[in-house]
């Protein structure tokens, strides 16, 4: 037990307590020069970038809401239908999460290429369409991030689905099919219902997830065009490891976002209690 | 074949005429998803066959002649060989570390459970809900302060500490009878004894799974592999393709080849473990 709990300490615990000692100090370098209180905090809300990212960052988690939680769902209902080929099915659509994060936004990085050699660009050159600026476009940087990072993500989170889907006891099927209750009914009175609680809680793990989103817009985009698809994540990155090393305002930074994220996770455990007292 | 349907659509409607449209029209889905789904990798292939004259100006989605000579020719010039090995290293490492320390830390956090145990299993569950990215600035800085930067070291007992894991590796060892273990110990077994020779045997399929997304995980992780071993000749392909892709030392046909280089060995992994990672994602329930 004990190599585990020195080096989840080292590893996990000591960091995340640093950061918030860390935020309280000026930095230089990796030394800790003097306690400065709030002033990481005042001076990185005054910051336009911190306030863009943080903008962002919640424009990231709105679009994967819409896309990223939805696209599963639908995946797993489709994929779920077929007789023939659906373990085939089922493994293209998870292949592309086995693929390194990095290699596939490289790889999207000239498939979004604003040029006329850009594939999608390619693609709508046949329907004699574009050629489209995509990923310099500022408010259409960041639902084609989230698109991208669906792509990665979807199959996998879609297998979770699929297996609650196969756990709907048939006979309810049966017993609806009965009463008269046609396709879209059943999706509507027995699917949907039986996989809400599933639904809800990968939900909470996919904000958490999203709100950490880095090295997608740090490769595709490098945070910009103009600051556009810079995140939280990024901004404390790029404080942090980008040539000036402030180390101190990148926790500050770190800690407002895990501020955040436990706001969240408190939201979700409150909901469900609330659910399952009213239940 | 004598399958029965499973999803919302059963058997005794697939007779009707609206219902074999609609069948009809799930499988197109199906299709246009598997073409979503591969279309970028079937492109990022071919690209790696064109040269740079072509892969700036072109615009065809194949190129003008299949030669694996510039695919060869990429690999020797960038010397990835080197951080092919590199890679495998810290795999081998970060695989050791990942079943021993944090299965010895579920062991006890599920079968000796000494004193004092219950904080440790709050603490690894709020691991498991924060971050490990807001930790790496500080947990740079101890790097360098400890002069541990430069090795693999770090990046292998950085595997060691994975809370998910813990969760995994705890549930089934709870889930193991405790008949076995008891009996082991009037046996006179060590509780060493008894993780090495009961609970770890029984334990190969939760094993199995673990290492999987340890390779692919120290495979893919690219952020804290790149602070440690930037500069050194321990860089793993992942850090390259990184330190490629920011600082654009690299013209971008060889780019893409390097980007396939570095999906070749996941995708090798997948098809041999396809089947443990598409039925254990759901009993495990994380993706990479």
């Amino acid at each position: 037990m004990l190599p585990g709990i020195a080096l989840f300490t080292f590893f996990l615990w000591v960091p995340l307590l640093q950061s918030v000692r860390m935020s309280f100090y000026r930095t230089v370098n990796i030394e800790l020069v003097e306690f400065v209180g709030l002033q990481n905090y005042i001076s990185i809300f005054g910051r336009q970038e911190f306030q863009q990212a943080l903008r962002n960052t919640f424009v990231y988690t709105g679009w994967s809401l819409l896309i990223g939680f939805l696209v599963p769902i639908f995946l797993a209902l489709v994929i779920g239908e077929t007789l023939r080929g659906r373990g085939f099915f089922r493994t293209a659509a998870y292949l592309p999460n086995i693929l390194p994060g990095l290699a596939a936004m490289i790889l999207f990085s000239r498939f979004f290429s604003a040029e006329p050699t850009g594939v999608i660009n390619i693609i709508m050159s046949w329907i004699d369409r574009g050629p489209f600026t995509f990923l310099t476009e500022t408010n259409m940087v960041i639902p084609i991030i989230v698109l991208v990072s669906t792509w990665r993500g979807a199959g996998a989170t879609a297998l979770i689905y699929m297996a609650g889907l196969a756990g709907i006891n048939p006979e309810l099927y049966e017993a609806a099919t009965i009463d008269g209750a046609g396709i879209f009914r059943r999706i509507r009175h027995i699917t949907i219902p039986a996989i809400f609680n599933l639904g809800s809680t990968l939900l909470i793990l996919q904000i958490i997830a999203v709100f950490q989103i880095m090295y997608e817009p740090m490769v595709l985009t490098a945070g910009g065009p103009d600051n556009a698809s810079l995140s939280l994540m990024l901004y404390m990155w790029n404080l942090a490891f980008s040539g000036v090393m402030d180390m101190g305002r990148a926790s500050a930074v770190a800690v407002i976002t895990a501020l955040i994220l436990l706001c969240f996770t408190a939201l979700y455990s409150f909901v469900n209690k609330r659910r399952t007292e009213w239940e | 074949m004598n399958k029965t349907r499973t999803g919302i659509i059963r058997d005794y409607d697939a007779s009707r005429l609206s219902v074999k449209i609609a069948l009809v029209i799930v499988y197109i889905l199906c299709g246009l998803i598997v073409l979503v789904a591969m279309f970028p990798i079937y492109w990022v292939i071919m690209a790696g066959f064109m040269n740079l004259r072509e892969f700036m100006s072109s615009t065809n989605i194949h190129p003008e002649a299949f030669e694996l000579a510039r695919y060869t020719q990429t690999w020797r010039q960038l010397g990835i060989m080197r951080n092919y090995l590199n890679s495998l290293y810290l795999i081998l490492g970060s695989v050791f570390f990942a079943l021993v320390s944090n299965g010895l830390l579920a062991y006890g956090l599920s079968i000796l459970k000494p004193k004092g145990w219950g904080i440790i299993h709050k603490l690894v569950m709020v691991s498991l809900l924060i971050p490990t990215t807001l930790a790496l600035v500080p947990l740079f800085m101890s790097l360098t302060r400890f002069g541990l930067v430069g090795f693999f070291t770090p990046l292998w007992m950085a595997a060691g500490a994975n809370a998910f894991y813990v969760v995994v590796f705890r549930q089934f060892f709870l889930s193991l009878p405790s008949s076995l273990i008891d009996a082991g110990r009037i046996d006179g077994c060590t509780q060493m004894g008894i993780f090495m020779r009961i609970v770890m045997p029984l334990s190969k399929p939760i094993c199995v799974v673990i290492t999987i997304f340890t390779v692919n995980g120290a495979w893919s992780d690219f952020l804290l592999p790149f602070l440690v071993l930037r500069g050194t000749p321990w860089q793993t392909v992942m850090v390259r393709l990184f330190e490629f892709s920011t600082q654009q030392t690299i013209n971008h046909d060889d780019l893409m080849r390097a980007v396939v280089f570095s999906m070749i060995p996941p995708i090798i992994l997948f098809f041999f473990f396809q089947k443990k990672l598409t039925e254990n994602i759901v009993s495990v329930g994380i993706k990479g």
